[in-house]
């Protein structure tokens, strides 16, 4: 009896010490799965494709953005179709693995899109990707 | 002499830091990491463009022509299809001549998702050598 009336003293008590672990644990899952924001790009609604595969090796990306109306960016700033060429024929001499990602909206006419990637032949860049999305309803 | 005595009684105490800040220190930094970085989202449809110049000599009967019009409407050798029916065909013509080199000429004014759609069908077909055209002349 004696001994149960002293322990009503002592409140209940949430060891805190793995709160610290739990952080860092999350802080390597985000570091590992996703890479810094280099650009902004355009609010554009890519196309769909059922054929869409994944692309690996994020390193050797660059993007071109186009939107509906047609208008081109390279990195955030609006270009025209001769300075595509100039960019992106530096970027495969820096790297020749380069993978240029063709991001444009379903909407866009494909005049555009047809000389940007003449443009690209220009600036020898042959590795291209539309980028696309997967179909409603279907995951990856 | 009296700073002595007091260092000599304070040797059993060991000097400690306080960890309880810990939790708070990864937690920021888990939050700078969210705000700064996207999961990557590369996906799309791959193709490797021909070098400018290079004009492979390809046998007639090996090249499919399929061509789209502004208005979306798409003509595979000179045959009428539908867009899901394109890649059946693409199939059967594969299974006949699996050396056939797929020329995709899409016209300027067409839609880019109508192109999309197209060439998602022939990577469904399973077409290894598919080759995008430029279409020079008005009027598709």
């Amino acid at each position: 009896m004696k001994k149960i009336a002293k322990q009503r003293r002592s409140r209940p008590d949430i060891p805190m010490a793995s709160t610290s672990d739990i952080a860092f644990l999350l802080i390597i899952f985000f570091m590992v799965s996703t890479v810094f924001r280099k650009e902004q790009g355009m609010n554009i609604t890519l196309p769909e494709a059922e054929a869409t595969e994944r692309i690996l090796k994020r390193r050797n990306v660059s993007n071109v953005w186009v939107d509906k109306t047609g208008r081109t960016t390279v990195n955030d700033n609006l270009v025209k179709t001769d300075i595509v060429t100039s960019i992106m024929a530096e970027r495969v001499i820096e790297n020749p693995d380069l993978v240029v990602m063709m991001q444009a909206d379903r909407d866009a006419a494909y005049g555009t899109v047809t000389d940007i990637l003449e443009a690209l032949k220009d600036a020898r860049a042959l590795k291209v990707t539309f980028a696309t999305d997967y179909p409603k309803g279907q995951g990856g | 002499m009296a700073l002595k005595s007091k260092l000599s009684t304070r040797t059993q105490s060991k000097p400690d830091i306080p960890t309880a800040s810990m939790g708070d220190i990864a937690f920021l930094i888990i939050i700078f990491f969210m705000t700064t970085s996207i999961f990557s989202r590369d996906k799309g449809l791959k193709i490797v463009l021909p070098e400018k110049g290079e004009e492979v000599k390809i046998k007639s009967e090996n090249i499919m022509t399929v061509r789209v019009s502004s208005k979306g409407k798409v003509l595979i050798g000179d045959q009428v299809v539908e867009i899901p029916q394109v890649r059946e065909l693409i199939i059967k013509k594969l299974a006949e001549n699996p050396d056939i080199v797929i020329a995709l000429k899409v016209s300027r004014g067409a839609k880019y998702r109508t192109m999309i759609d197209v060439f998602d069908q022939l990577k469904m077909a399973k077409a290894e050598r598919i080759s995008l055209m430029p279409v020079r002349e008005e009027g598709g």
